[in-house]
């Protein structure tokens, strides 16, 4: 893991490059409207230096966790009945298709219509949203799955608790996995457009209130803040927990 | 109480015709007994419904008429066990060598607290002491094989199904799991129906053979193999009665053509 090595240096061109630009472009205007690198870092700092900036972002990834978690069981379970299932699968196909083309700005201000300012409107918002995606991806691994080892786990009287526990899941975890990533990356995205139309306060509500008082820099700030913390969340939870997973993969690489 | 573990009597099997229109008869009145702690090889060409005949006995393909009885080793109330080894191991990858046989007796309702000692007797067995934590993947094909022929051997069961376990090894590695087959039998003796295209195979391993003919598949000879066991597979005695077997294998081929 050596970090300079020849084929990374345009990557860290770039980076420099975009930040002496930045820096360059950043002097000819107000620094409210576009900051420097150095003073957005001030901001995210002195947005940190509050504690009220910890409630808000634990509100909104309360509200990003609960839909991704409801949006991943939903799209699993209906995805692996569409899958097992060719009744369910007519009946269900197209319904899938107008949830996933369905402008997702609409359920933003339809959730907050019936919903009002209320806990359910953003994770409806989420979970309508992002459930398609899973489904997709789930229904895709469904029928791909290995009808022989289906016979093999019949053959040996596996109850279809077994079955389903230590035969179809680890079939479809690839297909779990790449949705929850795709899911992941969505639902914070949404939860913070559905906050900024509808939320008491959160992540979102904080960008609506500085683009109100025509701050840019501090809408960068929190924009930045909450794409690190997310960034985080992927490298330290989600990276690891897929390798885990999949150990049995690298064993055989070996 | 018969002695008979496995009795199949007058089993028909239509398949839809692949042209859409009818049906062709896969296998037709179909009639054999296999006794309790016996070998029993089905030997025919490919194509012959060998593979559809043992997944009509392990119950995942459906039949059309006749009878197919098990019987239950320990109880007439008690429902037969199938272990079946099948032409790719059909290991689950993501388990190690140990929960894909734990993964069996699970499925069997076998009580719990014999699993470890199930285990490491049929790894013992089928050569494999030693690979309880390894995974699948990690093993050659040989080997993987091998963890299936023990998952099948440690639930006990009352017929072991074989669908040509060794057609998919090279052949140094499938003529050492047929030798090690033949002394693993001397240590477990369980049921076993084993379906092969090899002549050879048939009769080396096997007490009885049952010749198959194609479309639709019917017996045309059975025979007992009187050589006792362990055998060597250079035994004289088998080459000569393969070549007999072989030359009545074309006649009745022939015929068929005619």
């Amino acid at each position: 893991m050596k970090f300079f090595r020849p084929d990374n240096l345009p990557g860290l061109l770039s980076i420099i490059g975009i930040l002496l630009l930045w820096q360059a472009v950043s002097r000819l205007f107000l620094p409210t409207f576009l900051p420097s690198p150095a003073e957005l870092l001030a901001n995210i700092v002195s947005i940190f230096g509050s504690p009220s900036a910890y409630l808000v972002i634990a509100k909104t990834l309360q509200r990003v966790f609960a839909g991704l978690i409801l949006s991943m069981l939903v799209g699993s379970v209906i995805g692996l009945v569409m899958g097992l299932r060719r009744s369910v699968e007519s009946f269900l196909a197209s319904w899938i298709m107008v949830l996933l083309t369905f402008p997702a700005i609409s359920w933003a201000f339809l959730s907050v219509l019936w919903f009002g300012l209320s806990e359910v409107a953003p994770i409806f918002t989420v979970v309508l949203i992002v459930f398609p995606y899973v489904t997709m991806n789930v229904w895709e691994g469904a029928k791909a799955l290995d009808k022989g080892l289906t016979d093999m786990a019949t053959v040996f009287r596996a109850n279809r608790f077994l079955l389903l526990r230590k035969v179809l899941i680890p079939q479809l975890m690839p297909y779990i996995f790449s949705s929850l990533r795709i899911s992941f990356a969505l639902s914070w995205k949404i939860a913070l457009v559905s906050e900024a139309f509808g939320a008491g306060h959160g992540v979102g509500k904080e960008l609506t209130y500085w683009f109100q008082s025509s701050r840019a820099d501090m809408m960068l700030a929190w924009g930045a803040s909450f794409m690190v913390l997310m960034v985080l969340i992927d490298l330290l939870i989600l990276r690891p927990w897929e390798n885990r997973v999949f150990s049995w993969r690298q064993l055989a690489a070996t | 109480m018969s002695s008979q573990a496995v009795v199949i009597e007058g089993l028909s099997k239509k398949f839809p015709s692949p042209s859409g229109f009818g049906e062709f008869t896969v296998i037709e009145s179909l009639s054999l007994q296999i006794s309790r702690g016996s070998f029993v090889s089905i030997v025919g060409p490919s194509g012959c419904g060998k593979s559809t005949l043992l997944n009509i006995i392990a119950g995942i393909e459906p039949h059309d008429s006749g009878a197919v009885r098990i019987a239950a080793q320990d109880g007439a109330n008690s429902t037969a066990r199938i272990g079946y080894v099948f032409q790719s191991p059909r290991l689950l990858n993501w388990l190690t060598v140990e929960d894909n046989i734990k993964f069996a007796l699970e499925a069997q309702n076998i009580g719990r607290a014999s699993w470890d000692e199930r285990v490491s007797q049929y790894l013992d067995m089928v050569g494999l002491a030693g690979q309880e934590l390894n995974f699948p993947l990690k093993l050659s094909g040989g080997m993987q094989q091998r963890v299936a022929i023990a998952r099948a051997l440690a639930i006990e069961p009352d017929i072991l199904l074989m669908d040509e376990p060794f057609s998919h090894l090279d052949e140094i590695t499938a003529r050492k799991m047929r030798v090690d087959l033949m002394h693993i039998l001397e240590r477990a003796r369980p049921t076993i129906l084993f379906v092969t295209h090899s002549l050879r195979e048939a009769v080396f391993l096997s007490e009885e053979v049952y010749m198959m003919s194609v479309k639709p598949a019917r017996v045309f000879k059975h025979l007992r193999v009187d050589i006792p066991r362990p055998r060597e597979p250079e035994d004289p005695r088998l080459f000569d009665l393969e070549k007999d077997l072989v030359r009545e294998f074309f006649a009745v081929i022939e015929q068929d053509h005619r």
